[in-house]
């Protein structure tokens, strides 16, 4: 591009700066004073109609267990994202072939007893077949759709993608029927444990156990081995990373690998979380550890983590929170319009998201 | 000459993009310890010819060869692990990663541990301006740092042939300068170097061999003296400017 | 001659897994049914013969080697596609063999497609050991005959595929075009037959003929103006021959409802709704190149806009109440209205996220359509939207005393609003505004530099996006007469994207030509229903990897890409006029 072109370009920008401003302080303003609204108004509800302190707590602890599923679902966009700077629209669907593809084993197993005997070995079976079948999907996805599409124009991807979470739904509609299924909890995973003078969900403390080693050991792998180097590499100029003698190809794979692994492990918490499944089970969550990735700063490991726990708090809490008092009624029934403001606002005020750069920012 | 074996060697390459022929019957000889540039005009298939030989591009014909193997058909990545490294075009970085995992990226493949920690430090006596910023993230570097980076990042894969492509563009005329300078070093260093460039002088006061380029084939190949004084030669750069 | 058969045995592998993926997602089965040549061909085994046909079609496909483009002979073609397809039925047969070793009744938990139903249609119901011979003997013949067929010069492959295409599409529309026929009172037995009601054996080489034929003709001309030089001026409406088609397609349009009943034309009212959503994504995404992913959004909008702008009632426990907000305006004044919404709506959500790169605003577009269905669903808003239950009682718009309540009736209402988009749309194409699209989509930096307002632009082209599909909403309320959340799913954002993209993205013709195959074929083809979102899918994938133009190209696009790049090389120049000069010089001194 002409230096001209971009004097030009520039000026046009700051032209437009203000304005741009002050929409978004007023907007900002606006949102600040719906949210400090919305909250006095449920806070100083009167006594009976108020949530107890308790419930409070209880939502905080399931906003931070579901906002980890999240945030493994949402590694799995931020890597594909960083290698391949295209938005993964059919991951949810790789985390719905994790939970999916362990159902029936978990649900053999509850029948012959075997969940219940031996919990902690049947959950990491189970992981471990999800993670299995999740890997499966992932890499098949990345070989038979985006391959082909290596240096297409951005919006070819993203159409094949959305294209693929269609195919990949309706392929375990067909396969497996279309209704939904009760996943299997082992009874030890009943009720709560007390963690510091806290009753936790049982389900909870796994899902955060897993989430949070499953979390470490991938900022391991990135951050120490070479394989981890070799991804960041080619995250950053493909090109130069198969003239350090990177495989490429091999990284994209890996890349895959990892977020499918990752993306079966949430399946399987998820399914244990909420207790049943079913085809479609991997949009919405897709959706939401999307925004979440978004949130932290997409390409950022540390950001889906952060915006997964973020979001899933707001999830939980924000609703109840906001709306309660306002009197609007069956607040969480809007909890996914609460994910998609955040996505619009974040991408509006900060599109690089709290941890990364400027990416979905064009220019 | 006869007793000697190039390092390097294209054999009647032809390269085609799908259907489109770029480069034709192109022969290419760098004997070891020799500096030979690659000139010619825009699109007239320098980098084409870099990536040929690093096997970005299978040639439809022909044949590269490294050390007397055939090396065209393989993967990037076993030429390169076969000894040729190569300085991009505009220096491409691994602008979020350190200084020093640029360099250390350049020695992906190299298992030799301590040759490597030799070798970085060579590199970083090469250019001390480096060693004082191995922990900055490469991105935040002026140019011509970051081109000594990237000199730093080939030289850390111990190629047996060097390859640079227009290692002085988007260069301001100093630290044109200071980079033929830093060439001249390395070549000092024994390295074989093989550099594409459009600017020809430059290339030609340093290299001891040059070969011109134009559309695809190669029009020209003598020492780097005789291209000087080649009329030709000179009317070509009168027609650059 | 191992290496050389490899080609065969990967297509053969992956067109094997196909097969089984066919069978285990249900579709063998329930495909079988339908006759359509004879008693013999049935749309089952069409689709079992489809893998090993394609299979050895793929391992044969000519390649560039070496600059050069190489297309296997005959004799490797024969024993590629025989490789190929011969593999395909030995998968499948392997995949027979461990269905009998497990037994259906303990797979059938899981899988829920695999059933006796399956393997009969596996085995052809011989039993195992004879189905499998026959998988593995058929295949290869079948994929002999493939390999030889792709081994065939384009030029005479090209239109007996068009002819046996046709055919196929034929027989499939056996509940419609005999129908047709009768209603013209033309002669149908030879076609099709009263038995098995799909084409008779004469009918359906009758019209392979004469399907060729045409194709070979029409085929034959287009590749002769292909090569002759890009005519100048506006091409979309040159020459009297486009006239003539449009003429002619209005005609037929106009004249279906006489033609073909009232289930066709229930089901083109359908078609119509959604082609108009359809037209005006493709302003958005096709001439402004932005995607937009929640287009369903104005669907929404114009749908709950008119029913509360014209008198619609809620359905609640107590029957029927008015909503907090309506009003009781004539239906066309509200249209008025509901165009405005839209409009204003699709440039209201956009203005905000502009500057945002196009994949993410993508997703911004989905995440506004989710939050319009999750607040129309939501009890929140359930005295004015009616909450999942909706709105019902939805004008039947009166015009002049007539009511659009027929499905022939709601047919030529919707066919006059499509035809009007379809005008808009191509006037805008060709307008100022949609040229400043072109420079938008093509290099939106560049366009910007060159003064272009892409903001306001943008903002334009969801508007007009947004008008065009709350209209399109408008009269799906219509002709439903209700208005539920359920009707508005992410689900249809995608139906209406895979419409433009199979059409064409910017290709007016390509889009009616899209909603044609993509929404009046399920509908037209029994039993394709359950299927119909894997095939969309499917669809959205191949065409972006194989054919990103879509059916029926963009015009302007295509000769964007015709045109060549030139380069420039000072030094070219200068060494052939050197040359030039040498050879001046030699024939000189050789002159005396
Ligand atoms: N990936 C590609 N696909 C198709 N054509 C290509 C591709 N890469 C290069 N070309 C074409 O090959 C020709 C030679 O390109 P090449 O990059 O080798 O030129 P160059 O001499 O390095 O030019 P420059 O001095 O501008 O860097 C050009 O006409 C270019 O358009
Ligand atoms: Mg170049």
């Amino acid at each position: 591009m002409s230096e001209e072109a971009t004097t030009v370009r520039r000026l046009g920008r700051v032209e437009r700066l203000p304005t741009r401003r002050i929409v978004l302080t007023a907007l900002s303003l606006g949102v600040g004073a719906a949210v400090a609204y919305g909250s006095y108004r449920t806070l100083t509800l009167p006594a009976g109609a108020r949530y107890s302190g308790s419930a409070w707590r209880d939502f905080l602890v399931l906003g931070i267990a579901q906002g980890a599923v999240y945030a493994l679902i949402a590694l799995g966009y931020t890597l594909v994202y960083g290698i391949l700077r295209m938005i993964n629209f059919a991951h949810g669907e790789v985390f719905m072939a994790g939970a999916f593809g362990s159902f029936f084993f978990a649900d053999a197993w509850k029948e012959s007893g075997f969940l219940d005997r031996r919990p902690l070995l049947a959950v990491l079976l189970l992981v471990l077949i999800a993670m299995a079948v999740s890997v499966t999907v992932a890499v098949l996805l990345e070989r038979i759709a985006y391959r082909p599409l290596r240096g297409a124009p951005r919006l070819v991807p993203l159409i094949t993608a959305i294209g693929a979470s269609l195919f990949l739904q309706n392929t375990f509609r067909g396969l497996f029927g279309a209704q939904t299924r009760g996943y299997p909890k082992p009874r030890v995973l009943e009720g709560t444990w007390s963690i510091l003078g806290i009753p936790v969900q049982r389900v909870q403390v796994i899902v955060l156990v897993v989430a949070g080693v499953a979390l470490i050991a991938l900022t391991l792998v990135v951050a120490r081995t070479k394989t981890g180097k070799a991804m960041r590499a080619a995250a950053q100029d493909q090109e130069i990373a198969s003239l350090m003698g990177i495989d490429v190809d091999r990284v994209i794979v890996t890349t895959f690998v990892v977020g499918g692994m990752l993306a079966g492990i949430a399946g399987v918490l998820f399914a244990l979380t909420f207790g049943n499944i079913s085809y479609f089970m991997g949009f919405a969550p897709g959706i939401t550890a999307f925004t979440a990735a978004v949130l932290g700063g997409i390409g950022s490991i540390a950001g889906a983590a952060v915006g997964g726990l973020i979001i899933g708090v707001l999830q939980s809490v924000g609703p109840a929170l906001l709306l309660t008092g306002i009197h609007v009624p069956s607040p969480f029934q809007l909890k996914d319009v609460v994910t998609f403001l955040i996505l619009i606002l974040v991408l509006l005020f900060r599109p690089g998201g709290i941890l990364g750069t400027g990416e979905a920012e064009k220019v | 000459m006869e007793d000697r074996r190039p390092v390097l060697e294209l054999r009647g390459v032809f390269t085609h993009y799908g259907l489109v022929s770029v480069l034709r019957d192109v022969n290419v000889e760098i004997y070891p310890g020799e500096m030979v540039c690659l000139l010619g005009g825009n699109a007239s298939g320098k980098t084409t010819t870099l990536k040929t030989i690093l096997g970005y591009v299978t040639p439809s014909q022909g044949e590269v060869l490294l050390d007397g193997e055939v090396v065209s058909g393989l993967p990037t990545r076993e030429i390169v692990r076969r000894g040729v490294s190569m300085v991009p075009e505009n220096r491409r970085l691994f602008p979020d990663m350190t200084v020093l995992e640029n360099l250390e990226l350049g020695a992906y493949l190299r298992t030799d541990r301590r040759k490597v920690a030799e070798d970085l430090e060579r590199v970083l006596e090469l250019f001390p301006r480096v060693r004082e910023r191995l922990k900055q993230k490469a991105g935040t570097l002026s140019g011509g740092e970051q081109q000594m980076v990237a000199m730093g990042r080939a030289l850390m894969a111990d190629p047996k042939v060097l390859l640079m492509d227009e290692p002085s563009m988007g260069l301001a005329p100093v630290l044109v300068e200071q980079v033929f300078e830093i060439i001249r070093t390395i070549r000092g260093l024994g390295r074989t170097v093989f550099v594409v460039e459009q600017n020809a002088n430059m290339a030609l006061s340093i290299a001891d061999r040059g070969y011109v380029l134009q559309t695809g084939q190669i029009v020209l190949a003598d020492t780097a003296e005789n291209l000087l004084n080649n009329p030709l030669m000179r009317e070509a750069y009168l027609g650059e400017l | 001659m191992r290496g050389a058969l490899r080609p065969g045995a990967r297509a053969g592998l992956v067109g094997g897994a196909v097969l089984v993926y066919l069978a285990l997602v249900g579709m063998l089965v329930k495909f079988e049914e339908l006759r359509l040549v004879g008693s013999q061909v049935t749309r089952g085994r069409l689709l079992l013969v489809l893998p090993p046909f394609a299979a050895s079609f793929f391992a044969v496909r000519p390649r560039v080697i070496g600059g050069r483009v190489e297309q296997p002979g005959p004799g490797v073609a024969l024993a590629l596609g025989a490789v190929a397809g011969a593999l395909v039925g030995a998968v499948g047969s392997v995949g027979l063999a461990l269905v009998e070793a497990i037994g259906v009744e303990r797979i059938r938990p899981v899988f829920v497609a695999v059933s006796p139903a399956l393997v009969e249609t596996l085995t052809f119901g011989r039993g195992a050991a004879a189905g499998a011979a026959i998988l593995v003997v058929g295949g290869a013949a079948l994929g002999a005959a493939g390999g030889i067929w792709r081994a065939i010069r384009h030029g005479l492959r090209r239109p007996v595929e068009v002819g046996l295409l046709t055919v196929v599409t034929l027989a499939m529309l056996q509940r419609i075009v005999p129908f047709m026929l009768d209603e013209l009172r033309l002669e149908r037995d030879w076609l099709y037959s009263r038995a098995t009601r799909g084409l008779t054996w004469t009918g359906a080489v009758v019209v392979l003929v004469v399907a060729t034929a045409a194709a070979a003709y029409v085929l034959d001309r287009r590749e002769r103006r292909a090569l002759a030089p890009a005519a100048e001026g506006r091409p979309e409406v040159r020459g009297w021959r486009r006239t003539a088609l449009v003429t002619i397609a209005v005609v037929l349009a106009a004249a279906l409802p006489q033609l073909a009943g009232s289930i066709v034309s229930e089901i083109m009212g359908t078609v119509g709704v959604f082609l108009l959503l359809a037209l005006g994504l493709n302003i958005v995404t096709g001439y402004a190149g932005m995607l937009h992913l929640g287009f369903s959004a104005f669907f929404l909008i114009g749908a709950y806009a008119v029913a509360l702008l014209t008198g619609a009632n809620l359905v609640t426990a107590f029957g029927l109440v008015a909503p907090r907000f309506s009003a009781d305006l004539n239906f066309y004044l509200a249209l008025v209205l509901v165009v405005a919404i839209g409009a204003a709506v699709g440039a209201l959500v956009a203005a905000p996220v502009l500057r945002l790169r196009g994949d993410y605003l993508a997703i911004v577009t989905l995440a506004f359509a989710q939050i319009a269905v999750i607040l129309a669903t939501s009890s929140w808003l359930q005295p004015i939207t009616g909450g999942p239950q909706g709105l019902r009682d939805v004008t039947k718009a009166p015009l002049l005393g007539l009511e659009f309540r027929s499905a022939e009736r709601f047919y030529y209402l919707v066919l006059a609003f499509c035809v009007l988009a379809v005008f808009v749309s191509w006037r805008l194409a060709w307008s100022r505004v949609g040229r400043a699209w072109n420079a938008m989509r093509e290099d939106e930096q560049v366009a910007d530099a060159m003064g272009v307002p892409t903001g306001r632009y943008k903002m334009l082209g969801f508007a007009i996006g947004g008008a065009i599909g709350a209209l399109g909403g408008a009269l799906f309320a219509v002709k439903v007469g209700t208005v539920q959340p359920g009707s508005f799913e992410i689900i249809q954002s995608i139906t209406v994207l895979a419409v433009v993209i199979l059409g064409g993205l910017g290709s007016v013709p390509g889009v009616v030509l899209g909603a044609l195959v993509l929404l009046a074929l399920p509908g037209l083809l029994s039993q394709l229903e359950e299927f119909r979102f894997l095939i969309y899918g499917a669809v959205l994938v191949a065409i972006m990897i194989l054919r990103p133009q879509g059916l029926i190209p963009n015009v302007r696009r295509m000769r964007e890409l015709r045109e060549e790049e030139r380069t420039q090389d000072a030094w070219q120049q200068i060494f052939a006029a050197r040359q030039e000069r040498e050879a001046a010089e030699e024939a000189a001194e050789a002159a005396p």
